[in-house]
């Protein structure tokens, strides 16, 4: 054993790049993998943990009632271990600095109980009635600190509430991606919002870890025991658990289907490198043979040039991706208030590296069993492996051609050893296909935040304030020259047959065709009685394009047609979207609420916000309309560029190893081409034209590949948010970017081959040929 | 006759040789010799040979071929020069294995941008190789290889052939086969540097025997006019006339 191991380590002495090469692939794939299981691990653990330490309630209702007697039995109706509530709330509309909000705002005596725990991280919880407690995630995206002042101004008293705790509640999801809530003493809250708009909530708690569908047969039966209309709209943590991990699943995903591919190029990379080293050491293999190695000690000697290279690459590459995964972890357990503590699971780290060993080892077991069956007396006479002739045809067609001959020398080479060839285009095939995806799914991210955020479509939106009629805004606003259109809206609960909860409507006045909204299939609603729905609700609801179905709206029958499947991820695919002449009928009263407005071409924004927000400061909220990428979309844009990158490198890697393989193996062949007189520059040009060759079949294999991986994560993403993809969202590449690609990837496979190439063109032909 | 080779006061030092592989060497060769240069292994011989070739440099003295001195071409001047003046035989023949014969003789010429396939199959048949021209190297024997590899060094038309130990891989026969060629070249107006330290070849085929010995030309016998002559290099003529 000892021999053994004297033997590997003196060939790793020598060949000190091809260890190299296996160091730095099999750390960046291992650093990968590593960061992909340890968030694997952890995406459910943290907002599990809060969910129990706070004990976050499973369901939540909102009632319209102005007596809550009734409500008192609704726990044992339900089988409620636990119930919170009846809390008097309201939707109040707070302003601060320029900017004006709505949150549902509960009158609250303390932060403690047995259920939704919210715990303070800043100040103290409300002692007097002109105090309020807000989300910590609230305060931290709007930049509010407890001390601030908030105007109420949904109130024409427009109380100051001074901010006194900042909260965590478990029990409502980020503010970047949730409406948020907010708390004042159950004696300030009557104070903060009209009669009429006063409600009340209620939490529940179950034994166990209710499913959707007992949660939803709960909100049934609570809707069946009170008088009708009285469920105003329920929450289930599924729903807001699944917000909290999104992020993170998606990440998961992306990282998962990457390390895969990382560690695939890595096998690649690694099999290629040891049936590299086979060749090349036929001699050697001969003499360990006639010296006393067993056919065992041989396989062992080249396994071991490959573990331990990579077994250093995964003492440095786990705490690496554990490292690069801890500011995700950290993200998400501050989102959730969780004190961060750094997550390292030694099992993890053991099974990461085993599993990059194994890996590691089978690639290299086939050519080291196959160097352990060679012959002494064969292999000690030819030195090396003989050269395979696949190139042949190629290298005729190229003469065909009339290519130069260097070229048509190095195409020849370029499929010699076919299992080399196989073997380096797959590692550029995985590394193209990465950095499509890389590329194609931040477009489609962007074209499906266009379409959410109505980019390029609304300049301006605005917030009504109740004390401001409608008419009076749409007065202003047709009073503004700049105003190309408005569609205005308003939200509204429906019950919706087969679902549970309330669910959130959004109703448009005007033509909201015009807003940009992505539609899957189907048709945007064009008249009273249409309605449109992302595919989640429509999965709910077992509803399909073309489905007549009955909601409610206030206890009054609204019948509806699906005319349409729109795509939206605001409420992970649960909302309905129609028309205003749909409901005006059984609400007459129904006023909009937000404003979104085009502006004619060439039109100042900013001065249009000044124009319009000076016309009624306190009532109106006026704001450019903010398209900008959401933070987790962000996070996931930036993840998925270091990935590509990573994989790119491992790609480039994979050419640069074959191409250093191939220069080795033919050195004789380079010398002798160089003593009949090729030049330095034609040896240099057979080098490029094989990595060049390489690297256009990986690149036009991973072409569809990468399209077709590409549509596949970004159904897999727009699934988990609750949506099918809209197929406008698919084509992400041009057509002159799709030539582009194999054209970049011959490039930089050419640059690769420089190092190799100048190697080649330097040959010393004396002291190979002499060596000889 | 003029001269096509000469080197001045050529010396040779390697890296960490003590003594050079070349030391003060100077030779001329005229145009149509077949000069054979003889010596034990490590005289220096093919150290001389590469010279020549442009295939290493001198640590001093020049080296002139042509008309052209070596020293002032660089790496891509030495590897047209080689393409352009200089055939190389060697001792292992050095085929590309993955290249059938009639690729490997064309090489050269297509290395300059010529297509020479009617001056391939010509030498393939005066080499008598014709039959083998699809085959690949390694189902040939090692004398087809080796006029092969004449072959592909005289593609290109070169002024001078070099060849180094040309029989030194092959069996008795196949190397004599190999000496008349080289021989029948010579008479047909070639100018041939051979390197060999078999004294019965050289004298048998050559008309000059340069012989050197620790980097140094010792000897520089004209055979066809005796004047010169080394005892050594006549007895070994005589005795294989005399077979």
């Amino acid at each position: 054993m000892r021999a053994v191991l004297v033997k590997a380590i003196a060939d790793l002495r020598r060949r000190r790049l091809q260890a190299a090469v296996i160091f730095l692939t099999a750390l960046l794939a291992v650093a990968t993998g590593t960061m992909a299981l340890t968030l694997m691990s952890q995406t459910r653990d943290p907002y599990e943990q809060a969910f129990a330490a706070q004990k976050g309630a499973h369901l939540q209702v909102g009632y319209t009632v102005t007596d809550p007697k009734p409500l008192e039995n609704t726990p044992q109706l339900i089988g409620a271990a636990v119930a919170g509530g009846p809390y008097l709330s309201a939707s109040v509309q707070y302003e601060f600095g320029s900017q004006k909000v709505y949150m549902l705002t509960m009158g609250r005596d303390n932060p403690g109980g047995d259920i939704e725990q919210l715990r303070i991280t800043s100040g103290r919880w409300p002692t007097n009635t002109s105090e309020v407690a807000l989300t910590r995630s609230f305060a931290e995206l709007n930049h509010i600190s407890v001390g601030q002042q908030l105007k109420v101004v949904s109130v024409p008293a427009e109380p100051l509430l001074t901010v006194a705790a900042e909260v965590v509640d478990i029990d409502e999801g980020t503010a970047d991606l949730s409406s948020q809530h907010a708390w004042v003493l159950s004696s300030a809250i009557s104070a903060l919002a009209t009669k009429s708009d006063l409600f009340y909530w209620m939490t529940y708690r179950f034994a166990g870890d209710p499913t959707d569908a007992q949660l939803q047969a709960a909100v049934n039966e609570i809707r069946a025991a009170l008088p009708p209309g009285t469920v105003g709209g329920s929450v289930n943590y599924l729903l807001i658990r699944s917000v909290f991990n999104i992020t993170n699943q998606i990440i998961t995903s992306v990282l998962i289907a990457f390390s895969s591919f990382a560690i695939l190029a890595t096998a690649a990379i690694v099999a290629n490198l040891v049936t590299g080293i086979v060749i090349s050491s036929y001699r050697d293999i001969g003499i360990m043979k006639a010296i006393g190695f067993s056919p065992s000690d041989v396989s062992a000697v080249l396994l071991l040039q490959v573990l331990i290279p990579t077994g250093v690459a995964c003492v440095v590459g786990i705490p690496l991706g554990t490292l690069g995964s801890q500011p995700l972890l950290a993200n998400s357990a501050q989102a959730l208030g969780l004190a961060y503590q750094p997550t390292f699971s030694p099992w993890l780290d053991v099974a990461a590296l085993v599993g990059a060993l194994a890996v590691v080892a089978l690639a290299a077991s086939i050519p080291a069993v196959r160097a352990a069956l060679l012959k002494p007396a064969v292999v000690i006479a030819k030195a090396t492996a003989p050269v395979g002739r696949s190139g042949r045809v190629l290298r005729a067609l190229a003469s065909a051609m009339r290519l130069p001959r260097p070229v048509a020398l190095g195409m020849g080479d370029a499929l010699a050893r076919p299992v080399r060839t196989i073997l380096t285009i797959l590692a550029i095939f995985v590394g193209v296909v990465t950095v499509m995806v890389a590329m194609g799914l931040p477009r489609s991210f962007t074209a499906i935040n266009d379409s959410e955020t109505n980019a390029g479509h609304v300049d301006v939106q605005i917030t009504r304030s109740p004390a401001l009629p409608d008419s009076a805004v749409m007065n202003i606003l047709q009073a503004q020259p700049q105003t190309d259109y408005v569609v205005a809206e308003q939200g509204l609960n429906m019950i919706v047959p087969g679902i549970g909860d309330a669910v959130n409507a959004r109703v448009f006045r005007g033509d909201a065709t015009k807003l940009g909204y992505l539609v899957v299939a189907g048709r945007w609603f064009s008249s009273a009685g249409e309605a449109v729905a992302p595919r989640a609700l429509m999965g709910s609801a077992h509803l399909k394009v073309g489905d007549r179905f009955t909601v409610s709206v206030s206890g009054k029958a609204v019948p509806l047609v699906l005319v349409g499947e729109v795509y939206d991820i605001s409420n992970l695919g649960q909302t309905l979207f129609t028309d205003w002449s749909t409901v005006a009928s059984v609400l007459p009263d129904f006023q909009p609420f937000n404003y979104r407005i085009k502006l004619t071409p060439g039109a100042d924004v900013d001065a249009y916000v000044r124009n319009v927000a000076a016309a009624q400061p306190d009532l109106l909220e006026v704001r450019k309309n903010d398209t900008s990428l959401i933070g987790p979309v962000k996070i996931i844009d930036n993840v998925l560029f270091a990935i590509a990158a990573v994989i790119a490198l491992i790609g480039i890697a994979g050419i640069f190893n074959t191409l250093l393989l191939n220069t080795r193996e033919r050195v004789r062949d380079t010398a002798t081409l160089k003593a009949v007189g090729m030049s330095p520059r034609q040896v240099m040009v057979m080098v490029a034209a094989a990595a060049g060759l390489l690297a256009l079949i990986g690149g036009l294999i991973a072409l569809p590949a990468g399209v077709v991986l590409n549509r596949f994560l970004l159904d897999l993403i727009s699934g988990s948010a609750g949506n099918d993809t809209p197929p406008s969202t698919y084509g992400v590449f041009a057509s002159w970017e799709l030539i582009a690609i194999p054209v970049v990837t011959l490039l930089v496979a050419m640059a690769a081959a420089l190092v190799p190439g100048r190697w080649a063109a330097r040959t010393n032909v004396i002291e190979v040929l002499h060596a000889e | 006759m003029s001269p096509l080779v000469q080197l001045v006061d050529v010396t040779k030092v390697y890296q960490g040789g003590i003594t050079g592989a070349l030391n003060g060497v100077s030779v001329t060769v005229e145009k149509g010799e077949f000069t054979a240069i003889m010596g034990p292994s490590g005289s220096g011989k093919s150290t001389l040979l590469n010279m020549v070739a442009g295939l290493d440099r001198p640590t001093s003295g020049s080296v002139v071929v042509g008309g052209t001195d070596l020293a002032n071409l660089n790496e891509t001047g030495l590897a047209r020069f080689r393409r352009d003046h200089v055939g190389f035989v060697f001792q292992f023949f050095y085929l590309l294995p993955n290249l059938t014969a009639l690729e490997n003789i064309l090489i050269p010429a297509q290395l300059k941008g010529n297509a020479a396939d009617e001056r391939a199959r010509e030498l393939l048949d005066r080499l008598g190789i014709k039959d083998v021209a699809d085959r690949f190297p390694a189902r040939l024997s090692g004398g087809q290889q080796q006029r092969v590899a004449i072959a592909r060094a005289l593609i290109n038309s070169p002024s001078l052939l070099l060849a180094d130990e040309p029989t030194g891989a092959l069996d008795t026969h196949s190397g004599e086969q190999v000496m008349e060629l080289l021989a029948q070249l010579h008479q047909q107006g070639q100018t041939i540097l051979l390197v060999t330290h078999d004294a019965k070849l050289a004298t048998r085929h050559a008309a000059r025997v340069i012989s050197v010995m620790d980097g140094k030309v010792v000897d520089d016998a004209r055979l066809e006019t005796g004047e010169h002559a080394p005892s050594e290099v006549l007895r070994l003529r005589s005795e294989e006339a005399a077979r």
